[in-house]
């Protein structure tokens, strides 16, 4: 390259001021002695010129707290909760940043034979069981359920009669309620004080400490934002890290209880957490299984197959094989 | 949305701003407007040559940045551009209803039709400041990957070796584009101005 077209390529960075000092120094030398640089070199300095225009003096930056007041009257932070309850505050408050999103498309179709709207209708009545416990009142009327029911099975009609009543309101109507019902479950004392949630209550088939079924909302709104930013085109990020091991912990913890204490041992491993053996505690560990955390999140939430699944495993397949298998199936979510 | 052509380098600080943002952490808002608050206001006082009017396009752009951080995809490019691109955009916004208001307060005076938008300071003619307000028009309207790298050229003040980098793009690539954005904005200024900017639509 010759030393005119080296610095006809650099003018545009040169009048823009872009140029490191080295290069900075050729283009004069070349402008002297070059009518068609020098040229072209005053047209474009003279447009940055205009961009430019003359110096204004900028007021003195307003206070961080002005620019982030007008911020939060636009859409208030997750509230400030106890740890328990600080993944399912994220979780709200990162279905709330997704939904806008959904305007005009609310018909999109998202997991089962839901559409984002039915979706949210579907989180309004998920919650329903822990809010119950907690003495808020159902936001939509519930027709009683037949005597024996498995909760499972009420769970799913109770989804369905939600769902039906919701697709009759707008989807505006069925977000408010659906917050309402979350900003209720986390201004609750329980969300706040953690020896009120420390008391062990069933729900949805399982008994857990009040805190662990807060953890368990979290897992599921979070997985269902995953299911709507997926329809929707968009990459929703996984649970900040902190929450994200909340939600890994309590998993594997039901993962152990669904196993049992027979099931042939492994050593289970969760990238950036803690090892676990799952299974019998009599027996030497028959294989090794290890995963990424948000594949494991999205194993358990029933999103991945254990053939699907990405990880890593040593040892006894079948036993292997077992953990994968009973992960995918915890109906739980 | 336009293509940026190839993806841009992705940058796992941004991505873990965006997911704070995106779960209602009000601390990473914080943070961008630590960060990122002089960039927008230095690039929204250039176009509206008032300080004032650039603290009002600052809180709109950390309120959209909050309320919609979905707006914003790490993986399309970084949140720097992203914030100097939204500023100017909103800036330009802000000059051309100016320009509105200032055609409807004098609807029926011909002479002041006449003069242009937004009133010159002391130091720029009112030629220049028309000028000016095309350029800046013109830039607005530029494919995105020549805006992101005359952002980082010009108002972040990167120089364009820089620029590639954080860009994830060749240094030729970010020669080029600063190259062909700055004829095509230089060449904006001999064409006839645009109606819709007249009538400042």
């Amino acid at each position: 390259m010759t030393d005119h077209d080296a610095v006809r390529d650099l003018l545009a960075a040169w009048a823009f001021g872009a140029l490191p000092p080295a290069e900075e120094q050729a283009v004069p030398a070349h402008l002297a002695e070059c009518e068609t640089c020098a040229a072209e070199a005053a047209r474009l300095r003279e447009t940055v010129r205009l961009l430019d225009g003359p110096a204004v003096n900028a007021a003195p930056p307003s206070a961080t707290s002005e620019v982030l007041s007008a911020a939060l009257n636009a859409r208030p932070a997750a509230p400030r909760v106890a740890a328990h309850a600080a993944p399912y505050a994220a979780a709200v408050a990162g279905v709330k940043a997704l939904l806008p999103q959904a305007e005009g498309r609310w018909g999109t179709p998202v997991v089962h034979d839901w559409d984002v709207h039915a979706t949210v209708a579907h989180l309004l009545a998920a919650d329903e069981p822990l809010a119950g416990r907690l003495g808020i009142a159902a936001r939509v009327p519930a027709t009683p359920e037949p005597e024996g029911v498995s909760w499972g099975d009420a769970w799913d009609r109770r989804t369905a009669e939600v769902i039906a009543h919701e697709h009759a309101r707008t989807p505006a109507e069925t977000v408010a309620d659906w917050a309402a019902q979350a900003a209720a479950l986390l201004a609750a004392p329980e969300a706040r004080v953690p020896e009120l949630a420390a008391r062990a209550t069933m729900l949805m088939g399982v008994r857990l400490p009040i805190a662990d079924h807060y953890v368990v909302r979290a897992f599921e709104t979070w997985i269902h934002s995953d299911d709507i930013g997926r329809a929707l085109g968009l990459a929703v990020p996984p649970p900040p890290a902190g929450h994200l091991g909340q939600l890994v912990r309590l998993a594997v913890r039901v993962l152990g209880l669904a196993l049992g204490p027979a099931a042939p041992p492994v050593l289970f491993a969760v990238d950036g957490h803690e090892q676990w053996v799952l299974g019998s505690e009599d027996e030497p560990v028959h294989g090794e299984l290890a995963l990424d955390p948000v594949e494991f999140c999205l194993l358990v939430g029933g999103r991945r197959t254990p053939d699907e699944v990405p990880h890593r495993a040593a040892g006894d397949e079948g036993a292997v094989r077992n953990v994968l298998e009973r992960a995918a199936s915890l109906s739980w979510l | 949305m336009e293509s940026t052509g190839e993806t841009s380098a992705r940058q796992p600080a941004d991505a873990e701003l965006h997911r704070r943002l995106v779960y209602g952490d009000e601390t990473a808002l914080a943070e961008a407007y630590r960060a990122y608050g002089a960039l927008v206001r230095r690039v929204a006082v250039r176009v509206t040559r008032s300080p004032g009017a650039a603290e009002d396009v600052a809180q709109e752009v950390f309120a959209h940045l909050w309320s919609r951080p979905y707006a914003f995809d790490p993986d399309r490019g970084s949140l720097r551009t992203w914030l100097s691109m939204l500023a100017h955009r909103r800036a330009v916004d802000w000059v051309r209803s100016e320009a509105r208001h200032r055609k409807d307060a004098h609807a029926d005076d011909a002479a002041l039709n006449a003069i242009p938008d937004a009133s010159p300071g002391p130091d720029e003619t009112v030629v220049d400041r028309e000028r000016s307000l095309l350029l800046h028009s013109a830039l607005a309207e530029l494919p995105r990957p020549q805006r992101e790298v005359v952002h980082l050229a010009y108002f972040a003040g990167r120089t364009y070796r820089q620029a590639a980098v954080e860009l994830g793009i060749p240094e030729g690539t970010a020669k080029t584009r600063l190259r062909t954005a700055l004829r095509s904005l230089a060449e904006s200024l001999a064409d006839p101005p645009d109606p819709a900017l007249e009538r400042g639509a």
